[in-house]
């Protein structure tokens, strides 16, 4: 990043295989699979190089731009009130990253079923963790708030999605 | 699925390639704010260094006149600190906090004017003006409330601008918060000055003309805040 900031095209590159598929699986889990999580890529990018100078390299980079990809999202929504329209097709959410941590609990299409039960908010938390490896201490800069709260959803969110996938196991057996 | 796109696409590629110009890392939310003492503090002295301490400084005593301007602006960049971790991506402090902080900020001020009156009730406009324009303020006293609340306006909005300005490349999801973070700490820190400078304490007065004057601020720094959030993040829009 501090190449990058320098001016280097390379470096630039270098950031955008790093993180870029990171960064649209998140935003496809922010945007529920909808189309326009590949706009919402090339925007997250596009911002982060108009506004460089405000990284500080005290920062680590991979939690920065999902902060800046969920930030963009999040105004892109206020922008075009579409959040009702995304969220009505929860239920067919075709890219949904799967748990590596759940994955011994069901099949990944029951995972992507009980992840349909939880809250937003325990889900995206569940996935910064578990999916994108961020400590509690970047999710909760990423989201505003405490370690303790990010801990806290993660851990509530994985009981709720074993509860859901025993219940669902039953109902098969 | 799309799973691997290690390469930007072309039209990202051109955007990218079109502004390569090296820029200066931003500092620390700490430094940030510290950066803005300087001025923050020159600003909200003008009133002080053009009128001099209010006349009644001598019954406040040293310590209730400057000792709340001094909690004051520490908490105006304080707010100045919060609005620049809000800025940063990763870096967004709990809601609780932010909470907080306004909370706080509005009881210190009420805290600090019911104090300052209670041990010097004053409401006698003593400037060091001519008489004849003391004996017009005494008379018509919303004269004097019109010129605190419009003087500590224009002091706070040139602060909010300069704030503005810092935070220009700010990446706040709710940026109209973090410009209401930076007003109410541009209005805080006008206010620790002109409070040592206003001979009027009543409250009609301190929380009507000055806490106008702080509202003021923070509506225009949220105003500013909104309109460079719209600016950034708005698709197609022109770059920074």
């Amino acid at each position: 990043m501090i190449r990058y900031q320098g001016g280097s095209l390379e470096a630039f590159q270098e950031i955008y295989a790093q993180l870029a598929p990171g960064v649209r699986r998140y935003l496809l889990h922010l945007a529920a699979g909808s189309e326009i999580a590949d706009d919402l890529l090339q925007e997250t990018f596009l911002q982060m190089h108009r506004s460089r100078a405000a990284y500080n390299p005290n920062y680590a980079v991979k939690p920065w731009v999902f902060g800046l990809a969920r930030n963009v999202f999040l105004m892109n929504r206020r922008a075009a009130r579409q959040w009702a329209k995304i969220h009505e097709s929860r239920e067919d959410w075709p890219e949904f990253p799967v748990l590596p941590e759940a994955d011994r609990l069901g099949s990944q299409d029951e995972i992507r079923r009980g992840l349909a039960h939880l809250s937003p908010d325990q889900v995206e938390t569940l996935l910064l963790h578990h999916e994108w490896g961020f400590s509690f201490d970047e999710i909760a800069g990423m989201l505003g708030i405490t370690a303790a709260a990010a801990r806290a959803r993660a851990s509530r969110g994985m009981a709720h999605l074993r509860g859901a996938l025993n219940s669902l196991q039953r109902v098969r057996a | 699925m799309m799973e691997r796109s290690p390469r930007p696409p072309e039209a990202l590629m051109r955007a990218i390639a079109q502004d390569l110009r090296p820029v200066r890392p931003s500092p620390r939310p700490l430094h940030l704010a510290l950066r803005m003492v300087p001025l923050a503090l020159l600003v909200s002295s003008v009133i002080l260094l053009a009128i001099g301490p209010r006349y009644d400084s001598g019954i406040l005593g040293p310590l209730l006149t400057w000792g709340p301007s001094a909690g004051q602006f520490v908490l105006a960049i304080a707010l100045v600190w919060i609005a620049a971790h809000e800025s940063t991506p990763s870096g967004k402090l709990p809601r609780p906090l932010l909470y907080s902080a306004a909370i706080a900020a509005s009881l210190l001020v009420v805290f600090v004017t019911l104090l300052t009156f209670s041990t010097s009730p004053a409401s006698e406009p003593l400037l060091r003006l001519p008489p004849r324009v003391n004996e017009m303020l005494r008379t018509s006293p919303w004269i004097m409330g019109f010129g605190c609340g419009i003087g500590s306006t224009l002091a706070g909005g040139i602060l909010v601008l300069f704030f503005s300005w810092v935070f220009r490349n700010s990446l706040a999801t709710r940026p109209t918060a973090a410009g209401a973070l930076y007003g109410a700490g541009a209005g805080l820190a006008i206010n620790a000055g002109w409070r040592i400078a206003c001979p009027v304490s009543t409250l009609w007065h301190a929380l009507g003309a000055h806490g106008a004057a702080i509202i003021a601020t923070v509506i225009l720094g949220a105003l500013i805040g909104r309109f460079l959030g719209n600016r950034r993040l708005h698709f197609g829009g022109r770059p920074s």
